[in-house]
């Protein structure tokens, strides 16, 4: 028994995770630290290096600790007067008047939505509807669009776009996120309720051949760049077109095609993953449940509304919100196709940039270290909440709160 | 939803799973046809060979392996792909394994700073891990981008293999305690070798991870050629001025297909990784 328990059983835990703890505090911890210290500071181009005679830095920064620090010409870089001014640059027009109000307006249009998932909700459980759910949705989309209609909703996405640079990119990351959800979701049910009738032939093939794609996006980076040949001005898709005398564009010069393609290439990448999440959520619902309502009369529409879809729910909001996070984190895909491209102004983020994209152009081209501390803090905020209640969705840390 | 489909749901049935099967299957099959193209050319005129191989040779493989740094970039990722799985599958799993079987003070913060660090993707910890990694001299050099890759990779391993070990019924390790085996036997004659398969599996995903990886190895090896890793260096081979398509197409191919076959042999095993999110969903 020894170690398992008593005064034993600290040092073996201890022994146990040290290895592991030492690794993460070395090698995720610290730069975290760190870069929550250059946040503070005006650290860039202009004020690359140290001031080693100060004490505070001679701790944290490592370019000190070795007793040769670099020198330039430039003066070292100090705190920024006031301490929180990169913050206060990157998020500074969200909390004027303007942006605000758009973001109100936004919320009007978002609301009849809203009251049709509440709606669906409370009613959800009844057995005699007047109308179902799907009427509900529709209903709560043809409202949301007149009231995005009637207070502006594009006036009020160009205001929230021209309040700087980061809520730019963000903004844009969202609606990108929006627009392939749906598409990923519908494709991956789609595949997967064909994969999940037993009638069919070469399910075993078309499962194992549908499933490329997952498998690309391991070198998403090699895809992409074979990706975009296909749009090119001399690519496939106008080398088609040719035959019926249409000559296409170079598609990734223009916005809305390029975001366009990025969502396609995305969802090539991505629907297998939603469609073997889903096709072992559809093996799970126990047949019995179809042939009662065989035998009750339902048609094919009807089973799927009331069976398939609601059974369904447990297997796939876990996967919407993981894989809304993971788009929300586009990288290689988009840098791959258009590097974030195309280039709509000097100085002004492309028409595909991304938020990763973004913060690794900015990196590289500005230099502004500091902006970019203070970039990665406010995203891994806003990420950790997200990733906390993905987990109260997919209840993952069961572990944690026994 | 069982019953057989009529025979018009049957076609379109079948008509829509092959146009998907194309749609999967047109890239890769596109880069293998330029990559048996001869010449530089990337498209050819002849519209039937953008889809069947009208015309093949091995040129383009052959040059590559020969003429080009394409093998030594293969030989750099490998190095770094496998020594950053190793060794994070070596840190990780007696921590998976303390925090599977054991309960104490600060695990359940353990497990949420896991969670936060999994959460910040590495581009963004680019600045810091910069400024580190020139401070102790392994800016440009395989083992600070190792030091980096580590950050992410030893977490998720770390949690792959506890949630394995979580599966591993704690009977046998009973047993062995009544015989008087401490926590270190029980690990090490019992856990450990029950384990193997998914110390097999999480390597084969830190390796992949560290094989496709782009973005660090861009920024924390930027120059000598030789240094590159083999995805730094395709990228920059097709941003050349005078692109060699057909040699860029043989190097994907021969990056990409490999990496297929092991993560379809791994496939059975993601929906654990998706969790943690160190899997690309």
């Amino acid at each position: 028994m020894i170690g398992w328990s008593g005064r034993r059983k600290t040092l073996t835990i201890l022994l146990f995770i040290a290895p592991t703890l030492l690794g993460i505090l070395i090698f995720s911890l610290f730069p975290f630290v760190l870069n929550v210290f250059i946040s503070l500071t005006n650290r860039g181009k202009f004020h690359p290096n140290p001031d080693c005679t100060n004490a505070l830095w001679n701790i944290v920064e490592p370019t000190c600790w070795l007793g040769n620090p670099p020198k330039g010409l430039a003066e070292p870089f100090g705190f920024q007067e006031p301490m929180l001014k990169n913050y206060a640059d990157l998020l500074g027009k969200l909390f004027g008047g303007a942006a605000l109000q758009a973001l109100l307006y936004l919320a009007i249009a978002f609301l009849p939505l809203l009251v049709a998932w509440y709606l669906n909700r409370r009613f959800g459980r009844r057995l005699t509807r007047p109308v179902s759910s799907g009427v509900v949705w529709l209903g709560g989309l043809a409202v949301a669009l007149v009231l995005g209609w009637l207070v502006g909703v594009p006036e009020a996405y160009n205001t929230l776009l021209e309040s700087g640079d980061f809520i730019m990119v963000n903004v844009r990351t969202i609606l990108y996120v929006v627009v392939c959800m749906p598409l990923f979701f519908a494709l991956g049910l789609v595949l997967a309720l064909f994969l999940n009738n037993s009638h069919l032939r070469g399910r075993t093939f078309f499962r194992v051949v549908l499933i490329v794609p997952w498998a690309a996006s391991t070198v998403a980076i090699m895809m992409s760049l074979v990706w975009q040949f296909f749009f090119r001005q001399q690519g496939t898709i106008n080398q088609i077109l040719e035959i019926v005398n249409i000559k296409g564009p170079a598609y990734l010069n223009n916005g809305t095609w390029a975001f366009v393609i990025v969502v396609l290439v995305n969802l090539w990448y991505t629907y297998p993953f939603f469609m073997i999440s889903l096709l072992g959520g559809l093996q799970s619902i126990p047949l019995e449940l179809y042939e009662a309502a065989e035998v009750d009369g339902a048609g094919w529409w009807k089973q799927l509304t009331n069976i398939t879809l609601p059974l369904l729910r447990p297997v796939a909001l876990p996967i919407i919100v993981l894989s809304s996070l993971t788009t929300y984190k586009v990288d290689a895909v988009v840098w791959g196709l258009t590097q974030g491209g195309p280039i709509v102004g000097a100085g002004k983020p492309g028409g595909t940039e991304f938020v990763m994209v973004h913060a690794y152009k900015q990196i590289f081209q500005t230099q502004a270290f500091g902006r970019m501390g203070a970039f990665a803090v406010i995203l891994f905020v806003f990420l950790f909440a997200a990733t906390l209640y993905s987990l109260r969705v997919t209840q993952i840390t069961k572990g944690a709160y026994e | 939803m069982n019953r057989p489909p009529t025979l018009g749901a049957k076609i379109l049935m079948y008509a829509v799973l092959v146009l998907m099967t194309l749609f999967a299957l047109y890239p890769l099959w596109f880069a293998i046809l330029a990559s048996g193209r001869p010449g530089d050319r990337l498209y050819t005129f002849n519209l039937a060979g953008m889809f069947i191989p009208t015309e093949w040779t091995w040129e383009n493989y052959r040059t590559l392996l020969s003429d080009t740094v394409f093998l030594t970039w293969v030989k750099n990722s490998l190095f770094v792909a496998t020594l950053t799985a190793v060794a994070s599958v070596c840190l990780g799993t007696s921590g998976g394994f303390a925090f599977s079987r054991f309960r104490f003070r600060g695990r359940e913060a353990g497990l949420i700073l896991f969670l936060a660090i999994q959460a910040f993707p590495g581009i963004l910890a680019l600045v810091p891990v910069a400024q580190i990694l020139s401070a102790i001299g392994l800016y440009r050099n395989h083992f600070g981008l190792i030091m980096a890759y580590m950050a992410g990779q030893l977490v998720f391993a770390t949690w792959m293999l506890k949630g394995y070990f979580d599966t591993i019924p704690i009977d046998l390790e009973e047993a062995g305690m009544i015989d008087g085996a401490g926590p270190i036997q029980s690990f090490v004659h019992i856990a450990l070798p029950l384990a193997r398969p998914m110390l097999a599996t999480t390597t084969l995903f830190g390796f992949m991870a560290g094989w496709g990886e782009f973005f660090l190895a861009n920024i924390l090896i930027p120059a000598p050629d030789a240094k590159k890793t083999v995805m730094v260096g395709m990228y920059q081979m097709a941003n050349e001025v005078n692109i060699p398509w057909g040699q860029f197409a043989a190097g994907a191919v021969m990056v990409i297909i490999p990496i297929l076959l092991v993560f379809l042999y791994v496939q059975q095993y993601l929906e654990a990784g998706l969790t943690v999110g160190g899997v690309k969903g």
